[in-house]
């Protein structure tokens, strides 16, 4: 026996529940689309109602309240210079991709983390596919996105929202699990509800984890914001694949610095939010 | 019936209480209760670990209860059973004449908020909060209202001498301190009964001396009962108005310092007690002579013109009297009356600790 016609049956059959779920499921996916869309307009409007050293001043101020005045200059001169390049507009378009996926990511991933905190069952079958997300080629998400949210930054937005994910759920989960013994003892022996033991002890403790997988997330996300420039997320990813294209190596040089630039900005400041949320349990 | 006076000043009571931890422990609890099997049965039959077995103490209104043991004795176990952060395997947990086992979580959990304060060998001190909003966190789980939290916190914080410290964090403090706060924690609560499970073992010698001075001036001048676990038997001695000696989950000696000390329990308890200074802690009336005896043995000895102490004066006291006086013996005087002499050999054998009819005795 051939063993290719199985293989045959198990691709027809994968494409066939595609389709039926792309032709039964249109308004499921139209709402999602909607919502994506939305959620990244509305993101993107605010983050242009600014001038570039605006928004390269607010950051400026961040990193020096959160670091150093020397981060704040650095931070704020590295953004200005996007702008410079021409790149200013992508830039946005990029942050606005890379926030909408992580809030949306961390929107559902925070409240799953703290279920796998308490729920050990739920942790454990959470974790083959948490490892399947996080090992599958990111770009296995575009095409099914694609093939039920069209070409344009909805599809981005799935594929990045369901790298970015992961770590926020791992993260989160951890730091449930891991109160310290001492403090649920005396969460007890102070006659705490449990309502309280998770909103006065257990919570506080898991800040720091969580903080990390909020970091996480976001560096995740900015991963696979480049490589969904192929189905026309816009922005900064969608300038290097057209660059890549025609061979124009000073603009995708240009625009891979803004990435970094960017990344760099959101995940020192992220990065110290976390050291802060850590030193107050310390 | 003349024993409810009584009974209502018992504030905790604990009834043959048993733990055993293990994978067949309800099997073992219910061999143990059906044919009394020790503990040492209970291990190779069940392969069940006896943590405390068949304690009984009461704990009275006003006292503090030293419960002394090395590591494993089953102490911590015995401690947690009492305000039920480990559940009784077997034997009834009565507080304020509730039973502790039959309450709901609800009852429970209001019980322990307002009747059972607990301080722990860690401290756990929440590290994200500040020294104040620690002392009232007790409060606050209660749900009283903030200024009010905040103004008790700061009078429990000011018993134990932290005013000026009340927005620090406990990472600022040193172990000492953060140990009050801990305490003033609990005293904040405002619970009859307090848990101390080891507070001051983790700190250096000086400072764990100077709150155990605290500690206990602190819980008798507000009338707190407290329950307060230790490995040292000193520390038992200093603070404990009753001491229950334990070993290998069971309590094998109950009794004040002076009765552990003077009458231990077996070989056990003696070997404890062997290191022990008794000059504060052997009275006249353990170590006199009656004073018939002593005038036979010494006739010619005026025992009216002895210098005079009180039954109740320690080792310590009569030494300073012999010192004065120019003779070798101290009269005992009792309502007026002399019972009994102290001689320098009486004293040299209370501070060796031997017993009254021990040989050498004279």
């Amino acid at each position: 026996m051939d063993t290719s016609v199985i293989t045959d049956l198990f691709d027809t059959s994968t494409d066939n529940a595609l389709g039926w779920i792309g032709d039964n499921g249109e308004w499921l996916f139209e709402f999602i689309r909607f919502v994506l869309q939305g959620t990244y307009d509305g993101i993107l409007w605010f983050l242009e109602l600014a001038p570039f050293y605006v928004i390269a001043i607010i950051a400026g101020l961040l990193a020096w309240r959160l670091l150093n005045p020397v981060a704040g200059l650095l931070a704020g001169i590295a953004l200005a210079f996007c702008a410079f390049m021409g790149l200013w507009a992508e830039t946005m378009s990029t942050l606005a991709l890379v926030a909408t996926a992580t809030i949306l990511a961390l929107a559902v991933g925070i409240p799953i983390g703290i279920v796998a905190g308490f729920v050990k069952t739920f942790d454990r079958a959470l974790e083959p596919a948490l490892d399947l997300i996080q090992t599958l080629p990111p770009y296995i998400y575009l095409l099914p996105a694609i093939a039920l949210l069209g070409y344009g930054p909805a599809t981005a937005l799935v594929a990045t929202f369901i790298v970015a994910m992961p770590p926020s759920i791992r993260l989160t989960s951890l730091g449930i699990r891991m109160t310290p013994r001492e403090f649920i003892e005396l969460g007890q022996a102070s006659g705490l509800s449990p309502w309280q033991m998770f909103t006065k002890i257990r919570l506080p403790f898991a800040m720091p984890s969580i903080m990390a997988g909020i970091n996480q997330s976001l560096m995740m996300a900015f991963g696979m914001v480049v490589i969904a420039g192929i189905v026309g997320s816009g922005g900064l990813g969608e300038t290097i694949y057209g660059a890549v294209r025609t061979l124009d190596i000073a603009t995708s040089i240009n625009a891979a610095i803004a990435i970094v630039i960017l990344t760099m900005v959101l995940d020192r400041l992220t990065q110290s939010a976390a050291h802060r949320a850590k030193a107050g349990v310390r | 019936m003349n024993t409810v006076k009584e009974a209502n000043d018992v504030l905790l009571d604990c009834q043959n209480v048993w733990k055993i931890f293990g994978a067949r422990s309800s099997a073992a609890v219910k061999a143990v209760s059906e044919r009394g099997l020790s503990k040492k049965q209970v291990l190779q039959d069940f392969d069940c670990v006896v943590g405390v077995s068949d304690a009984s103490l009461q704990v009275r209104r006003g006292e503090i209860f030293c419960i002394m043991g090395l590591s494993g004795s089953g102490k911590s176990t015995l401690v947690r059973l009492l305000n039920r952060l480990i559940e009784p395997s077997l034997g009834k947990i009565v507080v304020k004449g509730r039973e502790i086992a039959k309450l709901n979580p609800a009852e429970l959990r209001d019980m322990r908020a307002r009747n059972i304060g607990m301080v722990f060998q860690s401290v756990a001190l929440l590290p994200y909060r500040t020294v104040l909003e620690n002392a009232a966190f007790g409060l606050e789980v209660r749900g009283v209202p903030k200024d009010e939290r905040n103004e008790t916190a700061r009078a429990a914080l000011a018993k134990v001498g932290l005013s000026d410290w009340i927005s620090r964090y406990p990472s600022e403090l040193s172990g000492g301190m953060q140990q009050r706060v801990g305490l003033a924690r609990a005293l904040a609560a405002d619970p009859e009964i307090i848990l101390m499970d080891e507070p001051f073992s983790a700190l250096d010698p000086l400072i764990r001396r100077q709150l155990q001075d605290e500690f206990r001036q602190l819980t008798k001048s507000l009338g707190k009962s407290a329950v307060f676990i230790t490995h040292d038997l000193e520390e038992a001695i200093r603070i404990g108005d009753r001491i229950a000696i334990m070993k290998d989950g069971i309590i094998v000696q109950v009794g004040t310092a002076e009765e552990i000390v003077t009458k231990p329990a077996g070989d056990y308890v003696a070997e404890f007690v062997a290191g022990i200074s008794r000059i504060h802690l052997v009275k006249a009336h353990s170590v006199m002579r009656p004073v018939g005896d002593f005038k036979t043995s010494q006739p010619h000895c005026d025992v009216d013109a002895l210098l005079k102490a009180s039954p109740e004066a320690d080792i310590g006291e009569l030494i300073d009297i012999t010192m004065r006086s120019e003779r070798d013996a101290v009269a005992v005087v009792e309502n007026g009356s002399i019972v009994g002499v102290v001689t320098t050999r009486g004293l040299l054998r209370g501070v060796a600790g031997m017993p009254a009819g021990a040989p050498g005795a004279a």
